[in-house]
């Protein structure tokens, strides 16, 4: 499990839903982030504090992290 | 944090089956090589065709027209360009996604053209998914709504003047499409699955995927660099309950511990399209509509005889 007290708390907002705050121990990737939440990476573009990242980014305390959604019904 | 293999930027893409990590610029020059090598190499577009780019208004069509659009600027090849969006008459969902493509045609100067079930059928897909479910037919809405698309994609397109029609069919579309014929051992769907699509039939306009071989997530992130990916989350309420919504989540978990896997499975589908020459549809005609059919009556007139909304004799 990467989340845990004591670590750092980051706010992430699924696009088009609801925002939730989660804590992680230090040094948590984006790809790590996005598997703890029960996602697949392959269906995510994500962006910390509005910038476009790669899965490898290392996520920091108070970061806002948006997850867009590749897969689209429609 | 990756960093651009080629400029040493921050990377906003990393191509896995490549080992290559991309900046903005980069990505995007990546994306239209891609694109363009499939246009090139397949003869998707011609000198002077009226290209009619089918928009749904989700971040995939948005990309395609935004990206034709633009290309038309640069190639200088005499194209025009039309936006054809249908409107299949799904509450709540279509009518946002078509003001996004007004919007966006409206910004690139673009000719839009509207076509709804509700005209050239006399029912929305909501009131032919209620009759169906009222009959106890066993198909399931999007069976519905890809013949009828499909259908009217081709009447209008021609109605319009339009000498090829484009889809914003991208390589997971197509690897899930590749995948769910062999589940149904539907050999002659899969030998229609090339870049190109055309039919010896004079009512068929010729279908080209100028997305190809271009990932899901590629186009989501050009949508999102461009500024088109949809400011509000619209989603057809039917989707989930397809198939293809299942195999593309079994695709994405696969790729996700096999990366590479999508492409790999591209290649498999291009080396059975090769093996059969057969990059050519609907070479008959319809006997109750005149349209071209790969049956004796179309596909979209079986459905509507099946839920008592046309009659067909014999």
């Amino acid at each position: 499990m990467v989340e845990e007290a004591g670590g750092i708390r980051v706010r992430v907002r699924e696009f088009g839903g609801g925002v939730r705050e989660v804590s992680l121990r230090h040094g948590v990737s984006v790809s790590e982030l996005i598997k703890s939440l029960g996602y697949i990476i392959e269906e995510y573009v994500v962006t910390v504090n509005g910038t476009i990242v790669t899965e490898d980014y290392l996520v920091n305390d108070g970061d806002e992290v948006v997850i867009y959604p590749v897969v689209s019904g429609g | 944090m990756a960093n651009c293999s080629i400029c040493g930027k921050q990377a906003v893409y990393i191509v896995k089956s490549g080992g290559l990590a991309l900046c903005k610029k980069h990505f995007l020059e990546y994306f239209d090589r891609k694109v363009r090598r499939t246009i090139r190499k397949n003869k998707l577009f011609n000198k002077n065709d009226h290209i009619v780019i089918a928009v749904s208004g989700g971040k995939d069509s948005l990309s395609l027209l935004h990206y034709v659009v633009n290309l038309s600027r640069r190639a200088k090849m005499g194209w025009r360009i039309t936006a054809l969006t249908i409107d299949e008459g799904i509450s709540g969902y279509r009518d946002y996604t078509i003001k996004r493509v007004k919007e966006l045609s409206s910004t690139l100067g673009v000719e839009l053209k509207i076509a709804s079930f509700k005209e050239y059928f006399s029912y929305t897909l909501d009131e032919v998914v209620k009759i169906s479910r009222e009959k106890g037919l066993p198909y399931l809405p999007c069976t519905y709504c890809g013949v009828f698309r499909r259908y009217l994609l081709n009447k209008v397109s021609r109605e319009i003047g339009g000498t090829v029609l484009a889809t914003a069919h991208h390589l997971d579309d197509v690897v899930q499409t590749y995948l769910i014929n062999i589940f149904s051992n539907n050999w002659s769907n899969i030998y229609k699955l090339t870049p190109s699509l055309t039919s010896i039939h004079k009512l068929f306009v010729r279908r080209v995927k100028p997305f190809y071989e271009v990932l899901e997530k590629e186009t989501t992130l050009y949508a999102i660099l461009n500024g088109l990916y949809p400011s509000e989350r619209a989603e057809c309420p039917y989707a989930p309950l397809s198939f293809r919504w299942q195999v593309r989540k079994v695709l994405n978990y696969l790729e996700e511990s096999r990366p590479g896997l999508k492409y790999s499975t591209m290649r498999s589908l291009m080396e059975a399209t090769s093996l059969k020459n057969v990059a050519s549809s609907e070479a008959m005609t319809c006997r109750v509509c005149g349209e071209p059919s790969s049956h004796e009556v179309c596909k979209a007139c079986q459905l509507r005889a099946e839920l008592g909304l046309l009659e067909v004799r014999g």
